[in-house]
């Protein structure tokens, strides 16, 4: 087990020298971001003046490698824009994404499962009939495209849901203020579920689909057909014996889907005003602020990688044929 | 609890919810959402307009310039100019105070300049960025309590205005904060101060001192302009920046908000690039001509342009210069495309076979400025009508577009976007300072504009400047290195609830906003 752990840190962090490789490089063929910490009316001077101090005059190798240097000592560099700590910005920013994909992850988890396992026991009937639909339309539409409805409909026609805005929960409990977080949470719930459901649809849908056809094989197996021969209640032979192991690819599903959702809720923290990682990110790649996406970008690896290895762990848990 | 009580209880939290998700904002306080949050409230290293809305509450300056442009008193009562024009001294009014509780004196007000200025700070702000480099900045003296002399390298016309720009702050307490307190705890020299900033989310503001009407003042960040909309309509917020022109109607419709537009300073223009190197193609050789240039500008409809694709109606511009600043004698390009066609045969240019006098290269940005890319596509479309085949080429702005212009070496033709004001014509003129300017971007040289600007140095009053820069303009209107266009629009949207007039300028000062009856 513990090899396994330390070969997959390993290899995790040739993974984040590639994506730090890859980002800089993406950021830096677009162009001399000097001219954007420039006025307009800077003469060539200034401009040259400029470009020394930020060091985007010395070569692209030796700004990288500055750069990763400096990263191994856990500086990240100083925002372009923001003028601090570009580690501090995105730090700032992330319990505001954990809380609304967290939010999202469980909101697709928890209603995906029943409607997966509906839809197989009752196949081909008009309930399979419409969880499906419903599946096909959650991964057709786009989250912007269904964040933008619910703020027309429920924020702004029914005026039941906040149409944007974030009460913080994670930021006050970190902190130590645990009475404060708590009564804050039922506010920043209810300002969660409309960014919550916009970025958790596609998932829901998905993940749906996912159980569905998972159920459907496992219930078609011998096991299944001997308990209920058994007089196992149906509820059991569902629940601790089709579900059991109908999970097994789903929960691989839900590994992924922490990391699929970070990266998805970029868009709808734009639209619901959400001050997480996704506007950070969005708004730094706009300005070229090369320290904040390289430390976002970072961020969202070391927690996708840390997810995929836990996933693997969990895996071997609840899996005994599965060996590390 | 029965079934009867469980429906009421649903209803009941239902309806509370539906109160909280649609609360109007108190009588006392404004709600405003903008598209950017801010960056930081020290006022040395503020560099964006939006950012600058913020702070111009929380930090007085001495003179600020005025919805119409003139430059009044603020913090200071009067100002005497030096006869050789190398410094101002400001006499404060009496009983200011700070934040801290400390009198704001001349020696706060000279420390303000000179925070902005210290090399130790690295300060890349607006003042130090723009300001000083533009009037080069000597330093700044308490000569008395009550007086404070700005010393300037150079004599320059417009440096009263841009020091209305300096924010003043107060020296006990930013002697002893670092550079991070600075920027997030400003002290106020202003009429509000500041109480909370959730990064991202809002910055709240209140009242300290008049001129004040509301006792506090939220500025929602909410970046994407439907949700801005969306936040107005519900009643949420009282006034919203940045309103997309397609959602104009929309809000008019709704009945609990209107749209204010009003035509910004920004000057939009087509530059034709006079640059050597594009004369030697047939294009640029073809823009080296005056009547080429002048023929092109009847081929735009310019205020069809801004009805179709803006949503504004519109006066072309005549020159570079703002309204009411322009130069009075002058009327706009009307849209005659025969006329057009007449001077371009005229100028040697007749259609070839395939109806083509000349083909040209336009470059435009892409998400820059208000519909840019269409308007682009738009004047691209009318050149070609007129036989000038235009071949438009959209671009990004940050990395692309800037170092292009920045380098004089977008075109033969190029969108562009250039700031202005209200206050004064120079101002706007400064653009062309020079033949080598960097913001001559068309490296245009007619002697007869640039010898204005020493006949300039040297009048005797300001009606004679005056005179000077009508001819100045003249000769850029009838030698036009500009494809006159717009001022770009602005539009706000404003809660029926509120009294709000936008200004020209993009200044959202929050002042004189007050509750409509």
């Amino acid at each position: 087990m513990w090899t396994f752990i330390i070969r997959r840190l390993l290899q995790s962090i040739i993974v984040i020298l590639g994506v730090t490789a890859i980002s800089f490089v993406a950021l830096q063929i677009g162009g001399d971001p000097t001219y954007l910490y420039v006025s307009e009316r800077a003469t060539a001077e200034e401009i040259q003046q400029t470009r020394v101090a930020l060091g985007f005059d010395r070569p692209l190798y030796e700004q990288y490698f500055t750069f990763v240097g400096h990263l191994v000592q856990g500086d990240f560099g100083t925002s372009l824009s923001y003028k601090r700590p570009a580690l501090e910005a995105v730090l700032e920013a992330l319990p505001a994404t954990i809380e609304l994909t967290l939010f999202a992850m469980i909101f697709a988890i928890v209603l995906a499962i029943p409607l997966g396992v509906f839809a197989a026991l009752y196949r081909g009937s008009a309930l399979d009939g419409s969880i499906m639909t419903m599946g096909m339309l959650g991964q057709s539409i786009p989250s912007f495209w269904l964040g933008i409805m619910m703020i027309m409909f429920f924020g702004l026609y029914l005026r039941w849901l906040p149409i944007s805005g974030h009460v913080p929960f994670l930021v006050p409990l970190l902190q130590g203020h645990v009475v404060e977080a708590f009564s804050q949470l039922p506010m920043a719930l209810y300002y969660l579920v409309m960014p919550g459901v916009a970025v958790g649809f596609y998932s829901l849908s998905r993940n749906a689909r996912l159980v569905r056809s998972s159920m459907l094989e496992v219930l078609g197996q011998d096991f299944v057909r001997t308990a209920r021969s058994k007089g196992i209640p149906e509820a059991a032979v569902v629940i601790h014996h089709a579900l059991r192991n109908a999970w097994l690819p789903v929960v691989t599903m839900v590994g992924l889907e922490f990391g699929f959702l970070l990266g998805g809720v970029v868009v709808v923290e734009m639209i619901f005003s959400w001050p997480g990682i996704g506007r950070l990110v969005f708004n730094a790649i706009n300005q070229r602020d090369i320290p904040v996406v390289q430390a976002c970008v970072i961020m969202l690896s070391v927690i996708f990688i840390s997810l995929n290895l836990l996933v693997d762990l969990i895996y071997v848990r609840i899996d005994p044929r599965v060996k590390l | 609890m029965g079934k009867n009580g469980l429906f009421i209880a649903g209803l009941a939290a239902l309806m509370a919810s539906a109160s909280i998700a649609s609360a109007a904002p108190p009588d006392d306080t404004l709600v405003l959402g903008i598209s950017a949050d801010a960056t930081t409230f020290d006022p040395a290293a503020i560099s964006s307009r939006d950012n600058s809305n913020i702070a111009k509450h929380i930090f007085g300056t001495l003179y600020e310039v005025s919805a119409t442009g003139e430059i009044v008193p603020q913090m200071a009562e009067s100002y005497k100019e030096a006869p050789d024009g190398l410094s101002y001294t400001y006499k404060l009014k009496p009983g200011l105070t700070c934040e801290d509780g400390e009198a704001f004196t001349a020696e706060d007000a000279a420390y303000s300049f000179n925070r902005a200025a210290d090399p130790a700070n690295k300060f890349t702000g607006n003042t130090p960025g723009f300001v000083y480099s533009s009037i080069a900045f000597k330093g700044a003296e308490a000569v008395s309590d009550l007086e404070v002399k700005v010393k300037l390298g150079q004599k320059n016309p417009v440096s009263f205005g841009l020091i209305a720009e300096v924010f003043m702050h107060c020296k006990n307490s930013y002697e002893k904060m670092s550079l991070q307190d600075a920027a997030t705890k400003p002290v106020a020299s202003g009429p509000y101060r500041l109480v909370s900033w959730d990064r991202g989310s809002k910055i709240v503001l209140e009242k300290r001192q008049e001129p004040a009407t509301f006792k506090t003042i939220v500025w929602r960040v909410i970046p994407e302009a439907s949700t801005r909309t969306a936040e107005l309509m519900a009643g949420n917020v009282d006034i919203i920046t940045n309103v997309a022109p397609d959602q104009v109607e929309t809000i008019n419709k709704s009945g609990v908000a209107e749209v204010k537009s009003v035509a910004g300073t920004r000057r939009i223009y087509v530059g034709f690039n006079l640059r050597d190197d594009f004369a030697k193609t047939p294009a640029g050789a073809a823009i080296q001509k005056t009547d080429v240039r002048k023929a092109l500008q009847y081929a735009i409809d310019v205020p069809a342009i801004c009805k179709q694709l803006l949503n504004f109606e519109c006066t072309r511009a005549t020159g570079l210069v703002n309204p009411p600043n322009a130069n009075p004698a002058l009327k706009p390009y009307p849209y005659d495309p025969d006329q057009a066609e007449k001077l371009l045969d005229a100028a040697g240019y007749p259609r070839g076979a395939d109806g083509t006098r000349f083909t040209i290269k336009m470059q435009a940005p892409r998400g820059r400025y208000l519909n840019d890319a269409n308007v682009a596509l738009a004047i691209g479309q009318y050149l070609s009508d007129v036989g000038v085949k235009t071949d438009v080429e959209l671009l990004e702005w940050s990395s692309v577009y800037v170092p292009l212009i920045s380098k004089h070496d977008a075109g033969p033709l190029f969108l562009l976007g250039s700031g202005g004001a209200t206050w004064s014509a120079l101002y706007d003129m400064t653009d062309l300072s020079t033949p080598t300017a960097g913001t001559n971007y068309t490296s245009w040289s007619n002697p007869a504009w640039f010898d204005g600007w020493a006949k300039i140095a040297a009048a005797g009053s300001a009606a004679d400047q005056r005179k000077i820069i009508d001819q100045m303009l003249d000769v850029f209107y009838n030698d036009p290195p500009w494809l006159m266009l717009y001022f770009q629009p602005d539009f706000y949207g404003v809660s029926k609830r509120v009294a709000f007039a936008p200004r020209r300028d993009e200044k959202v000062y929050l002042f004189d906003a007050k509750l409509n009856k």
